[in-house]
Formats: C-alpha cells, structure tokens, sequence
C-alpha cells in the first residue's frame, strides 16, 4: 500500500518535471510576442560598423553596445512636442519595470539627427533632464545614416538659411532594440505606452 | 430654451462664448530654446470663430504647429488658421496641435505666463499658461 502511494507520487513528479521542462523548452523556442511592438526573432540583424560621439565626446560604436539591451530614438532637441513624449515614455518605462537586473541590462540612448545644432554639451544638459542614466549621441550626417539606414530610420533637416536656429527636421518616431551581440532586436512603433513597453521588455530581457 | 439663454448671455461679457482650459507649458531644460505648449478653446457661441495667432510678452515669438505622422516619420507643419466652429472644442495637445514658443528667459516648472490669443474677427483673449515639468 504505501508501495503504491508513493510510486504514485513518483510518477506524478515525473510528470510535472516533464510537462515544466516541455513548457520552458516550447516558450524558450517561441518566437517572443511582443504587447507593443515587433520581436525579429531569428530575422535580427547584425548593425553594421558605425561610429557615434555621444554627450562626452567619447566614441559610440557598435562595440560600445555590446553585453547591454540598447534602446534607442532618433529625434532633435529643437523638437519640443514629440521628443519629449518619447524620451518621457522611456523614463517611465524604466521606472515601471519591476526586476531591477532588467533595468540594469538597460541602456537608452537619444540619437540626434541634428548634428549641426546638437552638439554634445547641449544633448548631455538635454538628455539628463529626462534621465540621468540617458546618453546622448549625434555624428555628422553621413556617419550618422550608417547606423539610421541599417534600422530603417528615416529622418530629413528642413532646408534653411545658414546659421538658423528654427529650422524643422522630420525623423521616425519609432524606438528601436538592440541586442547584447548588436543586433536589431525589436522595433516599438510610435506611439508607445509605457507599461506595455516595460511588460514586454522585462519578457524580453528575463528569456534571454 | 438654448438660444434663449445665448441671447441672454451674449451682452453681458466680451468674448464669453470662447473659454480656455487647460492651458500649459511643457519644460525643458535652458539649452533647449523652444518650448511646447498646450490649451483647450470652446466655442460657445452660435458662430465659428477662428485662431489666428498668439503673442505674449515673455515670448519672441509663439506659432502654431501640427504633429503629423506619415509613413512612420513624424513631421512639424506650422498652421496659419484654425477654426472652431459652433458650440466645437479645439484641443491643442501632446502629440498632435501645440504651440511652438521662444521664450526669452529659460522657464522653470511652476512659472506663469501671459498669453493671448487673436481671433479672426478681430478680438483677443488673454489668459494664463503654467509651466509643468
């Protein structure tokens, strides 16, 4: 009798060993869905070489990136209405997820598509004003669309009389993911949503 | 019923058909020298008015923009006029309609500002805008 109750019991450990192996085993190999945006998955793209100066005149290059999650968005300090929503939304994002390993595995970055005006001083004052963990960066035009052409980043400066301060400059309000190997994780469309990004990134960060 | 009491109200204040709520200053830091801004126009009245620009003291200049997404870029178009029509709201807000404005001083959260309004007719309204952070 007592046999048979814990062969019974055996068999039942067993089976939730198995069916908790089955389950992380199909999950593991799931492509991830995402809440607010789209997991590449197996289609990630390694960025190609490029070469960014960020808010302390230091490099950033694709090694810089590598070992972290990067998030990044492209947009202007000129740009009063939906950069700061973005760099907001960030922020909040953040600060909404709860596993600070998560938080920590982050990195987010503002890249300006405005190098004549963004120089590095003004995106550090810029950028810390949202989040002091936040890095600026800019590059001149044809280093900077090595790395916007790879993520399909679109952006375009207004013409304008030398030496303007007003001038408007159209860029992708998209937040991109890059991977721990420097590769085009994920893409969040405008606009995002703060919870729905933390949720997803945590999923992201925790399954990989 | 209704126009009965527009008819009432009508001569007793200028310009209480339009209302303002709403009314603030998205903060940045000083390096940065544009600023958004943000409000909510009713229109009361029986007629359509229109918005044709803004001014106040504390600022170079104030226009008004529109945020518009197309194919996935997000461009600023400047608007010249807006109309708001009959017994309509027009909300100016994040991520769509705002206000483009130059302060001369940088701004800080918590200060206030004069602005007016200036309407097709001829009319102005002024009223105040608080600069959140």
């Amino acid at each position: 009798m007592s046999m048979n109750k814990s062969s019974i019991a055996l068999v039942a450990l067993a089976a939730l060993v198995i069916g908790f192996g089955l389950s992380w085993y199909l999950a593991s190999n799931r492509p991830i869905q995402l809440e607010s945006g789209t997991w590449f998955g197996e289609q990630a793209r390694p960025l190609p070489d490029f070469e960014l100066t960020d808010q302390n005149n230091r490099p950033l290059t694709r090694a810089e990136l590598m070992g972290k999650w990067s998030l990044m968005f492209f947009g202007y300090t000129n740009c009063p209405d939906i950069c700061p929503i973005a760099l907001q939304t960030l922020d909040r994002t953040l600060r909404s997820i709860d596993d600070p390993d998560v938080v920590k595995a982050l990195q987010v970055y503002f890249i300006s598509v405005d190098p004549e005006r963004d120089t590095p001083q003004r995106l550090a004052e810029y950028v810390k004003y949202f989040n002091p963990t936040f890095i600026g960066a800019t590059a001149p035009l044809e280093k900077l669309n090595k790395l916007t052409r790879a993520l399909g980043i679109a952006h375009e400066i207004h013409d304008h009389p030398a030496g303007s301060e007003t001038y408007g400059v159209d860029h992708s309000g998209a937040i991109v993911l890059i991977d721990p190997q420097g590769k085009y994780a994920a893409l969040f469309g405008a606009p995002q949503d703060a919870a729905a990004m933390a949720r997803d990134l945590t999923r992201i960060v925790e399954h990989n | 019923m209704r126009i009965l009491l527009l008819l009432l109200l009508i001569p007793c204040v200028a310009r209480a058909d339009l209302t303002i709520e709403n009314a603030w200053i998205k903060n940045l830091p000083p390096v940065v020298p544009a600023r958004a801004g943000y409000l909510t126009i009713s229109n009361t009245n029986a007629a359509a008015v229109a918005v044709v620009g803004l001014h106040g003291e504390a600022f170079e200049r104030i226009e008004m923009h529109r945020t518009v997404m197309k194919n996935g870029t997000m461009k600023m178009e400047p608007v010249a006029k807006l109309a708001i029509e009959a017994d309509a709201t027009l909300r100016f807000e994040p991520g769509g309609l705002h206000l483009m404005m130059y302060p001369r001083q940088p701004t800080r959260p918590g200060d206030s500002y004069r602005v007016t309004v200036e309407f097709d007719d001829g009319e102005t309204l002024d009223f105040e805008m608080v600069v959140k952070p």
